[in-house]
């Protein structure tokens, strides 16, 4: 019985302790980080856009868009860091827009996938979705 | 425990009874808020709060009142109040509820409420305000809870419920605190943007709050045969009456300083509430009604000869209760927002939805009070 | 013995993971492997930039609305007319209005009468974001009090809390009372706050903001508050100049030639 309790307080105990790391972690890095004089987006410089192929690979996009599509809300909205590096060395601009320029050709395209797989999305609730735009 | 809410007279079952219509009303009406939007309440661009931040604040008084009960029974062991103290608690309880429930039903998206806690932000005072009504909701139901059920059992409750309920004394004195901070951090809202909205807070809270509590004992008296003592309830008369007091010396100090010092910002929300602003006072009969009942109330309280009369008593804190509703539970809110930013001055109505969610709330709160207070009076007297 | 030694060493086994762990957090400097994470971003330098404007209400025309109606096309602001639920960017205020503690006494007429553009003034000390609960509305790197509608919760805290009047709640449906869908910026939601962004989606394509840009009489002037030799730093310099509500320590971003 007490061999129980000392588990799940060790336990509880090794929780609260990586929560804590984490969280300091977080501050921590936004801190540590040396500034970089560099010009912001006063005018902003020009991001190519190489719009030949996709940002991933499809498998991963396919699994993936919504947690890239997250966290580049989050780095240009909140953090102004616009430019998506890939892998292989391509830039792109962090936005939705970035997707629809391509994929806007197929107004269906985010449809046809949600319908079938029965997820509802809410981004076309507010953001112009390729369907009204052609309209 | 709680099975013991499940046996009543007929009675206990048409209040419930009555309970579950007026919440069911007020679900119906909060479905329809819902599809619709807030805008089927009377709120809008310039009264941004209404009626639901109005009885939060005058709720998170009444759970803060509590603190009346349990400071001298635990601190200075006032053996009067042994047997209203779990009445106290639960009351904390059922209005802490309640103050959750109004918030998240003013919210324009409540499917976000945990976005306070994915984000905290400790600059902000809301964050800070649901940290301490949650804590001071628990703090409450599992100490009253625990000491209930160990005099259930017949033994002396268990050694960790002291510390719990020592805990919550201060607690309630920063719940209203916070409440008040709410309010008073906001720079150009002139009548809430005042040091002394804090201690006003808790001298009315204390004041409304001892009054709801000697009123509930006369009900549960009459209703369930259990009273709290006439000695508990000359006591709470009189720390009603000083709260009441102090409440009024403060609501005093602000027009001395709006009005004395002349500056038309602070003026005209007193002005508004009070006597009408360039021929806007929907609120003037309301403000003086509340005023002069109120003092009437705590003039009839001080006095020991009257307040030993329990009609006089009934008819005190009816009077004190209502007096302070309506300061803080309609006008102090709403008033705040008069004159607008841009010098407007704008009207608000309730619509008959946000009345509706309303008293569907409170019944809510009503129906959590019953059935704690239930189970506490079949235990205390082990039915 | 030996399952309790077993336990025992699986706990402390977890709990020094758990320590290092934590001690890695706490004390970045003693991290295993430090990285430079600026190498990945390219992060804007907070507070280098800090957007402001001018208005000069001298040059502002009588009867024109044009700012006001671009912009509120641009960015699908629902109209639903002079009612309770109106959502509103940027509009025109009567002078005592915009400027309710300035001197009104003896006014000349032609200032009284003036009409004074007033708009979200992204101060550098913003009551709204102090009191926002989840940081959906925040001050941003380049000076911009910017709203984020994935994190809004609707406690309209932001708005007892805006000293302007310059923020509005969807308190109904936004989309069907936009009248013509505009591609450049999303709608809104029922049930959160929006207001001017100082056309932060322009900004980024380098353009001005549509306000500026669409002002016949060149009455607004947008720029760079930070930086000495901007066309807005040298017209401040020039000309006397009001804030609204300077005494609220607000620090307001929007200036104005009266």
């Amino acid at each position: 019985m007490s061999n129980r309790i000392s588990t799940i307080l060790a336990f509880v105990i090794a929780v609260i302790m990586f929560v804590a790391a984490w969280f300091f972690m977080q501050s921590g890095d936004g801190a540590s980080a040396p500034a970089r004089a560099e010009a912001p987006v006063a005018a902003p410089k020009e991001v190519p856009i190489d719009s030949t192929r996709c940002v991933a690979s499809t498998e991963w996009m396919k699994s993936h868009h919504m947690q890239l599509l997250n966290q580049w809300r989050h780095d240009s909205v909140r953090e102004g860091n616009r430019t998506y590096a890939t892998p292989d060395g391509r830039h792109f601009d962090k936005s939705l827009n970035t997707c629809l320029g391509c994929h806007a050709s197929n107004p269906m395209f985010c449809f046809m996938c949600h319908e079938y797989a029965n997820v509802k999305p809410t981004c076309w609730n507010c953001h112009i979705s390729p369907m009204e735009a052609t309209k | 425990m709680i099975e013991k809410a499940l046996k009543g007279s007929r009675g206990y079952w048409a209040w419930v009874a009555l309970l579950l219509v007026l919440i069911g009303l007020g679900i119906s009406a909060y479905a329809r808020q819902m599809s619709l939007g807030l805008g089927v309440t009377g709120m809008g661009r310039d009264i941004s709060w209404g009626v639901y931040i109005a009885q939060f604040t005058f709720l998170v008084g009444v759970a803060a009142s509590a603190v009346m009960v349990v400071l001298p029974y635990y601190l200075h062991n006032q053996k009067a109040f042994s047997k209203i103290v779990i009445v106290g608690e639960f009351l904390a309880v059922s209005a802490a509820l309640m103050c959750m429930l109004f918030i998240l039903a003013d919210m324009g998206r409540p499917d976000r409420v945990l976005n306070v806690l994915r984000y905290p932000s400790p600059h902000s005072m809301v964050f800070w305000d649901v940290m301490v009504l949650n804590g001071y909701l628990f703090i409450n139901l599992i100490s009253g809870w625990a000491v209930l059920g160990a005099e259930k059992k017949g033994v002396p409750p268990a050694p960790w419920t002291r510390p719990l309920i020592y805990l919550s004394i201060p607690w309630a004195f920063s719940i209203h605190t916070v409440t008040a901070f709410l309010f008073a951090g906001l720079p150009s809202r002139h009548l809430w943007l005042t040091a002394v909205l804090a201690p006003r807070f808790l001298a009315s809270a204390f004041a409304a709050g001892t009054a709801i509590l000697i009123l509930l004992t006369f009900i549960l008296r009459k209703v369930a045969s259990f009273d709290a003592g006439q000695e508990a309830r000359n006591k709470l008369a009189v720390l009603s009456a000083y709260a009441g007091v102090a409440n009024f010396f403060l609501l005093g100090t602000e027009f001395f300083t709006a009005f004395y010092s002349n500056v038309p910002q602070h003026k005209q929300s007193l002005q508004y509430l009070y006597f009408g602003l360039e021929g806007h006072a929907p609120f003037v009969p309301w403000m003086w009604l509340s005023l002069i009942m109120g003092l009437v109330s705590v003039g009839l309280l001080i006095s020991p000869s009257i307040r030993r009369q329990n009609s006089w008593l009934i008819a005190a804190c009816v009077g004190l209760v209502l007096s302070i509703w309506i300061d803080k539970g309609v006008g102090l809110v709403i008033g705040g927002f008069v004159p607008t930013p841009l010098e407007a001055i704008v009207d608000y109505v309730p619509t008959a939805t946000e009345l509706s969610v309303t008293l569907g709330i409170w019944s809510i709160g009503l129906l959590v009070l019953t059935v704690l207070l239930k189970t506490a009076i079949a235990v205390k007297t082990q039915e | 013995m030996n399952q309790q030694r077993r336990d025992f060493l699986r706990k402390a086994g977890l709990g020094a993971l758990a320590g290092i762990g934590a001690a890695a957090g706490m004390l970045p400097l003693f991290a295993l492997e430090k990285t430079d994470m600026t190498v990945f971003t390219d992060k804007p330098v907070p507070g280098k930039v800090r957007w402001g404007m001018l208005v000069d209400t001298r040059k502002c025309r009588e009867g024109c609305n044009e700012c006001v109606v671009r912009c509120h096309h641009d960015h699908n602001v629902p109209d639903f007319g002079k009612s309770k639920n109106e959502v509103k960017w940027i509009w025109k205020s009567r002078y005592e209005e915009a400027f309710p503690t300035a001197s009104k006494q003896f006014q000349s007429p032609d200032v009284e009468n003036r009409n004074v553009l007033t708009l979200c003034n992204h101060c550098a000390e913003p009551p709204c974001t102090r009191a926002c609960p989840t940081e959906a509305t925040f001050r941003r790197w380049d000076g911009i009090v910017s709203m984020d509608y994935h994190r809004c919760i609707g406690c309209r805290f932001c708005m007892a809390a805006c000293p302007y009047g310059s923020r509005s709640f969807n308190w109904q449906d936004p989309r069907p009372a936009v009248k013509e869908l505009s591609a450049t910026y999303p709608t809104r939601e029922r049930g959160v706050v929006e207001k001017c962004n100082f056309c932060s989606e322009r900004l980024v394509k380098g353009q001005l903001p549509a306000c500026v840009e669409s002002c016949a009489g060149n009455a607004l002037t947008f720029g760079d508050l930070n930086d000495p030799g901007s066309e807005l730093r040298k017209m401040l310099a020039a000309n006397e100049t009001m804030q609204r509500k300077p005494e609220l320590g607000t620090l307001p971003s929007v200036f104005y030639i009266i």
